[in-house]
């Protein structure tokens, strides 16, 4: 072993630090940089405001219509017609709830809602995850061809099958049931179930193929690839799919309204053409008289399960996002 | 040897095949057989209210359309307007808020939240309620803060024009919850690293978005572009749409309501035909094979 010259490693080391120094003062001193990024600073500052004022500033259009029907909701129908009185009313009338909830009828309607919504979303999200799976990572021939018919079911306007697919279900006796309402979904159909398969398909492709060719020379078959890898990988396709179906059925009016015909079937959304007509066999008097807040208190509340399920889920929905961040 | 791989190449297509069938059952059952039968239906017309009797008209239904309905065409215009206009606007938003939403911002989940709430309400039963009661006309003017002041000064017509706009445009900016939330989960995917390393390498914010950011997020943009398309065609309260319905359910002429959905729906078809294709070069997968 050679020792190394103590001369050498001294002036090695006593050149570097200070040439570092030197330049990091030439740096500070120099006015034009210094220029330069205080403004760059308030460029900063200044995008940043106009961030927050257009945010703020389009997030209230788009709460508006929950802000309005909360506020209408709530007033009495003095308040109403008081031009004074435009966001807070003068006391709080809690009854138009209560009229709400017994001109929609709401636990009948309500467990109606929910059946046919929580029981599609569950056959959506896993009949079109299986299926993007054979459209995005397996190759096998006529694929592009069954894509593009995939595709085309989403474009066919309900109104065009309608007439046949009702001859249908009356000559199995579907109707005035949920069968032709949940069925369709499990089968990758449904409602936009074609634009499912299109998210998760998308997602899918994105997916990096090694972790599937690894996979495979571990020995895993391609059903174990599809369940415990490519789908735990896309939460934000499941949630979001998730998400958008129940919402989509929730709010859906066109199927049920043909394919449910006694009241007692019908979704919790339909009830509220009849809000008028029911609340008047209940009250056993013309209901002019309550009018728009109670309309409101209804609407709302035909509405608050989809806001109770979305703030929960919204929290699942960024860390899923955020997961998905990391593996890319 | 090869005739092992053969096999083993066979069983992964076969394999493709299952995956395909419940989907493949399900359109045979709830869609096709529908589809032709409806098609069937096209050439012919109830003639007998009472028993569904039908009639064989020809092209009768496709002529009555084109030739001798003076409504169909015009409303067939308006709507294809309608989603040429509503379009581009509708993309560009989104992706605009989606941006802004990626940012490093206080309230993050707040802002998150209420831009998708109004994807809640639909453009159901509780919508048209909400619509009823006139939420449309004055919230964007609400909104931005526009003082009443400024549309005295602007004249009676210039308002109404700016008003009329502007409530237009809040029903529009309504609807865009989806794909303000597709943008953003396309935006969260991107590499941070990549920003850092273009940074290092001296790139300007715009030119970052131009040549990151686009790229990157185009598939979301074709699948964007596609969902609004199809969403403002297929749309329930479309005016095209409603006036099949009440002819098939009104007027009781299925056979001349079946016609117009084939139209209607062979040019949707053609239109995301000539999207795909005219996309298929600009659209870039990362994990393509």
């Amino acid at each position: 072993m050679k020792p190394i010259p103590m001369s050498k490693t001294k002036q090695r080391v006593a050149v570097r630090p200070e040439s570092i120094a030197n330049r990091a003062k030439a740096l500070r001193n120099n006015s034009v940089i210094s220029r330069i990024s205080s403004k760059s600073r308030w460029f900063a500052l200044i995008y940043r405001i106009f961030v927050y004022v257009i945010l703020i500033d389009l997030a209230f259009v788009f709460l508006y219509p929950f802000i309005y029907m909360i506020t209408t909701s709530l007033k009495h129908p003095v308040d109403l017609i008081d031009f004074a009185i435009k966001w807070i009313p003068t006391s709080l009338a809690w009854e138009n709830f209560y009229y709400g909830m017994k001109g929609l009828q709401f636990w009948t309607h309500f467990n109606n809602s929910a059946l046919i919504s929580v029981v599609s979303v569950i056959g959506q999200v896993l009949s079109c995850s299986f299926v993007a799976y054979g459209f995005s990572r397996i190759r096998f021939p006529g694929r592009e061809v069954l894509f593009v018919l995939c595709m085309f079911t989403m474009i066919i306007p309900p109104q065009t099958i309608i007439v046949p697919l009702y001859m249908q279900y009356k000559t199995i006796g579907w109707l005035d049931s949920v069968m032709p309402l949940i069925v369709p979904s499990f089968f990758a159909n449904g409602l936009r179930g074609a634009l499912f398969i299109f998210i998760f398909r998308q997602l899918f492709r994105g997916l990096p193929w090694e972790l599937e060719d690894a996979a495979r020379v571990d020995g895993c078959g391609s059903f174990r690839v599809y369940w415990r890898i490519i789908l735990p990988l896309t939460p934000p396709a499941i949630v979001v799919t998730t998400l958008l179906s129940l919402v989509w059925h929730w709010n859906d009016f066109f199927e049920p309204s043909i394919f449910l015909t006694s009241e007692e079937k019908f979704t919790l959304p339909m009830m509220l053409p009849r809000l008028y007509q029911s609340l008047d066999t209940l009250t056993g008097s013309s209901f002019e008289v309550f009018s728009l807040p109670v309309v409101m208190a209804a609407t709302f509340l035909a509405l608050v399960p989809m806001l109770v399920v979305y703030l929960f889920l919204q929290r699942y929905f960024i860390q899923g996002v955020e997961r998905s961040g990391l593996v890319e | 040897m090869t005739g092992k791989k053969l096999s083993l190449e066979r069983k992964k297509m076969l394999a493709g095949y299952v995956y395909i069938a419940p989907w493949a059952i399900g359109f045979a059952l709830f869609m096709l057989y529908p589809l032709i039968y409806s098609l069937w239906l096209a050439f012919h017309e109830v003639v007998g209210v009472g028993n569904f009797d039908l009639e064989l008209v020809g092209w009768g239904n496709f002529n009555k359309a084109f030739v001798l309905d003076t409504q169909f065409i015009p409303l067939f215009i308006s709507v294809v307007q309608d989603a040429v206009i509503n379009t581009p606007l509708i993309l560009v938003f989104s992706l605009f808020i989606a941006i802004l939403l990626n940012h490093k911002i206080r309230g993050r989940a707040f802002f998150r939240a209420a831009f998708f709430l109004p994807v809640l309400i639909g453009s159901g039963l509780a919508m048209q309620q909400l619509l009823y009661a006139g939420v449309g006309k004055d919230t964007l003017v609400n909104g931005i803060g526009v003082p009443e002041e400024v549309f005295l000064y602007m004249g009676p017509t210039f308002s109404q024009i700016v008003f009329d706009m502007l409530s237009r445009l809040t029903v529009i900016f309504w609807k865009t919850g989806v794909q303000i939330l597709l943008f953003l989960a396309g935006l969260q995917g991107i590499s941070p690293s990549l920003y850092e390393s273009a940074r290092c390498d001296g790139a300007t914010e715009w030119e970052m978005f131009w040549k990151i950011t686009l790229p990157l997020i185009s598939p979301i943009i074709l699948l964007n572009l596609v969902y609004t398309c199809v969403d403002s065609f297929t749309d329930i309260n479309n005016r095209m749409m409603v006036y099949i319905k009440d002819t098939a359910f009104t007027k009781i002429e299925m056979g001349y309501a079946s016609g117009m959905g084939w139209i209607y729906f062979l040019f949707i078809f053609l239109l995301l035909i000539i999207v795909f294709a005219s996309t298929r070069r600009l659209v870039v997968y990362t994990g393509e094979k």
